[in-house]
């Protein structure tokens, strides 16, 4: 009975239990389903939305590397600016504690603003304008240093933000200005920046983290960091204080015969590289707008032009080398001289006189470089001029090509032949001539120019630039015959005053007429090369002024010269040896002393 | 133990050997339940052991965890207080290192130059020293020939944060034809140095001549 019972009971809650737990199971099914819904199928795509709230994506910019000098001193780097923005909807008055009393303050946006043109130096009236409206983003400033947009920031001001941004700063100015170029809005414009774009600019990183609700990073969730490759340094050959001293000499020049620009470029002719590039006027590369087009790029590689008396040395070279001439050699030379039908005549009206080979290149004379060079056959003169690097472009990893315009002895009208033998007839750019003096210089060998030194690596390591040997183009003995024949010009020649006191000097002097838009000439180029110390040739000095105003007879560019070459044998060093001139005789018989 | 064992009987081996050996100790029924009575307290109190055991690991682990969560959250405020440090040590760094290298360029230390009353060099004369001989003739140098001013000066770095000078009060008094940056930085820096005449009009501290004993600043004394 009582099991009977008992046995009853129990069945009933058996069957209750079942009911319950049959409930259970349906409701722990849906709710297993729904999970599975939410979790595993996911139609709303909640997970991944909730990772991308969480996820934050910062992009890690690589360093643009910096510019140096040949002496490693910073010509171009990036440094960290803010950009004050606003977001107009959120901006209204506010509350802040007051730094003396410690108590809450009411400010209004009036007074926010007030403090913000204090900060920014600017007017209210101005900042007004850029902070009230209904836009989300508003610029109120750019390029602020940290300490303004932290300063900017503090005021309190809701809506009021600073974004990073990278900039560009140029601390020496203009110095090398045209060399080092200048970034534009989306990138580099020009020069080395534009040149070297790849090198310096590097490759962005990226870092990828979850944030909690507060903003701080969820420690244990997803991180990723992908790190930059910072860019290279650029270092080039240029040495910052003798670039700017040069272009304050060639600017004082230019300035004084007020000329259409001018140029002073310093090599070391042992080894091409180019110490200074100055230009008469250069742009500011952080604000490039400012100057004239046409000084912003490197002029020695953009102009191209006659070079006048200064090509006669190759004339003399070759002779030397082809062995039609000995720098003694004896010639009369008359102020006219007839020709194939052509007449050549020198600037001045000289007396006839009996000079030397080195007293006709000494006193510059046209007539008896004709006389010299007629020896050599077109193709031989044609061959030489472009083993030195005339008639075609030159390139210094600049982006721009120096050009040089040649044509064949085939192409040359019925004067060419002969112009050609004293710098007219062709072009040349500042750089084409300092190759060629290079050449002649150097033991006769030509070394390519160079502006870019080495690449660094952000961890410090260098990559030199790797040079190509020189090539031989004269022998050592021409090469030496032609120094003594450069010192003539400085000792009784056209270029007296480049002389530095203590060294021996030499160089060449020219002026050519520069040929104007509408063919013809209707202007001139001086200029002067020039070399020290000539008992073991180190540096080589170029200055030229396009279109002096004024009598050609008063251009004198070589006291610039002697200021430039003066600082660089001083700067680098390079002691006065006070040995005795070694030029030839400039003229036959015992009187030197010949009127010009 | 299987010496000991030899003499009593001969060994049985496998899982029988213990319940036979096991009644020949004590009388068969009242010795069967008392060891099994005797057995439960003792794994009662074992268990409990565990339990405690288990609760107190479980608590440990939970508070290793509560602490090592707590350590890592605070310890990640404290990287984004020392990268605000670090950005704001590598602002002021670099902030100083632009300064360095504004005053570093060429143009600023040709005029700072200039405010000290230097000149451009003349000629200088070198001595041989192996045989004393003087190579070059020196001059003395100019006093008018200051550097030219024709490159800009670059521009300050942080542009309108620093106080510019104000240049066009110091022009409206100068004398006219006076142009370029060189100019004005003689009319704003007041010449020292060589040129004492021009020194003794300025504003500067001015010195008799036993004072400068014939040099441009005072000789140190102890008074």
């Amino acid at each position: 009975m009582a099991a009977a019972q008992k046995q009853r009971a129990e069945r009933v809650l058996s069957f209750r239990m079942r009911i319950g737990l049959t409930l259970i199971l349906v409701m722990l099914l849906l709710l297993g389903g729904r999970l599975f819904h939410v979790q595993g199928l996911d139609p709303a795509g909640n997970a991944e939305a909730a990772v991308s709230e969480r996820l934050r994506s910062v992009p890690l910019p690589a360093h643009r590397g910096d510019i140096l000098d040949s002496q490693g001193r910073v010509l171009a780097t990036s440094v960290n600016r803010y950009d004050l923005v606003v977001d107009q909807a959120v901006v209204e008055d506010f509350e802040r504690s007051d730094e003396a009393t410690g108590l809450r303050e009411e400010v209004t946006v009036r007074t926010g603003i007030a403090e913000l043109a204090e900060v920014l130096d600017r007017s209210t009236e101005e900042l007004t304008e850029s902070i009230v409206g209904e836009s989300r983003y508003s610029v109120v400033a750019r390029s602020l240093t940290p300490e303004q947009s932290e300063q900017a920031v503090d005021i309190g001001l809701p809506g009021l933000y600073a974004e990073p941004v990278s900039q560009r700063s140029y601390p020496s100015g203009a110095v090398a200005g045209s060399i080092i170029g200048f970034m534009g809005a989306d990138g580099p414009l020009e020069g080395i920046e534009a040149a070297q774009d790849e090198a310096l600019s590097g490759v962005d990183g990226e870092r990828i983290y979850e944030v909690g609700g507060d903003g701080v990073r969820i420690p244990v969730a997803t991180y990723e960091e992908l790190p930059a490759e910072d860019g290279q340094d650029v270092r080039l050959t240029i040495d910052q204080d003798l670039q700017w001293f040069a272009q304050e000499s060639i600017a004082k020049k230019s300035n004084q015969y007020n000329a259409a620009w001018g140029n002073a470029t310093v090599l070391d002719l042992t080894t091409g590289e180019i110490l200074a590039m100055a230009d008469s006027e250069t742009v500011d590369p952080a604000e490039p707008g400012e100057t004239e087009e046409l000084f912003r790029r490197p002029l020695a590689l953009t102009q191209d032009f006659e070079p006048g008396s200064t090509g006669k040395a190759i004339t003399f070279a070759m002779a030397l080398e082809e062995g039609t001439l000995n720098p003694t050699d004896g010639f009369t030379v008359d102020n006219r001289y007839e020709v194939d039908g052509q007449t050549i005549s020198d600037a001045t009206r000289h007396p006839t006189l009996d000079m030397t080979a080195a007293g006709i290149f000494a006193r510059s004379y046209n007539t008896g470089t004709v006389m010299i060079g007629g020896e050599i056959p077109e193709e031989t003169r044609y061959d030489y001029m472009r083993r030195v690097g005339l008639g075609e472009p030159l390139d210094i990893g600049l982006g721009t090509e120096a050009n040089s315009v040649l044509r064949p002895p085939e192409e040359w009208d019925a004067r060419q032949h002969l112009t050609t033998q004293f710098g007219q007839g062709y072009t040349t750019s500042v750089l084409h001539s300092l190759q060629a003096f290079q050449t002649m210089t150097n033991g006769g060998v030509d070394v390519p120019l160079r502006l870019i030194d080495a690449y660094v690596d952000a961890d410090g390591t260098e990559h030199p630039v790797e040079t190509e040997p020189g090539e031989r183009v004269f022998s050592e003995e021409t090469s030496e015959e032609m120094l003594r024949m450069f010192e003539g010009v400085v000792d009784y020649g056209t270029g007296s005053e480049a002389a530095v006191s203590g060294y021996r000097v030499g160089g060449k002097s020219g002026i050519a007429e520069a040929a104007g838009a509408g063919g013809g000439f209707d202007g001139h180029t001086q200029s002067f090369i020039g070399m020290a110390p000539l008992d073991d040739p180190q540096y080589l000095v170029s200055v030229t002024v396009h279109r002096p105003q004024g009598y050609w007879r008063d251009w004198e560019v070589t006291d610039t010269f002697r200021e430039i070459m003066s600082y660089v044998l001083s700067s680098y060093d390079e002691a006065p040896s006070g040995a005795k001139s070694e030029a030839y005789d400039g003229f036959e018989g015992e009187n030197q002393d010949q009127p010009w | 133990m299987s010496a000991e064992a030899q003499p009593l009987a001969p060994a049985p081996r496998g899982p029988l050997a213990r319940s036979r050996v096991l009644p020949e100790g004590d009388d068969a029924g009242s010795a069967r339940t008392s060891p099994m009575l005797r057995a439960l307290p003792k794994l009662r109190q074992r268990q409990k052991g565990l339990i405690g055991g288990i609760i107190a690991l479980l608590a440990l682990a939970l508070t290793v965890v509560l602490a090592v969560n707590i350590h890592m959250a605070n310890s990640q405020y404290t990287v984004v207080e020392l990268q605000n440090q670090h950005l704001a040590l590598v602002q002021s760094n670099q902030a100083l290192t632009e300064e360095v290298q504004h005053l570093q360029s060429p143009q600023s230390l040709s005029n700072a130059a200039v405010g000290l009353g230097m000149v451009m060099p003349a000629e200088a004369a070198a001595l041989e020293l192996s045989d004393g001989e003087v190579v070059g003739t020196a001059e003395a140098a100019d006093s008018g020939d200051r550097p030219s001013s024709f490159v800009a000066a670059p521009a300050v770095p942080g542009g309108d944060a620093a106080a510019p000078l104000n240049v066009s009060e110091s022009v409206t008094g100068a004398p006219s034809g006076i142009l370029g940056a060189g100019a004005l930085n003689t009319l704003i820096e007041t010449p020292s140095g060589q040129n004492g005449q021009e020194t003794s009009a300025g504003t500067q501290d001015q010195f008799s001549p036993t004072e400068l004993n014939g040099g441009t600043i005072p000789a140190p004394s102890f008074d």
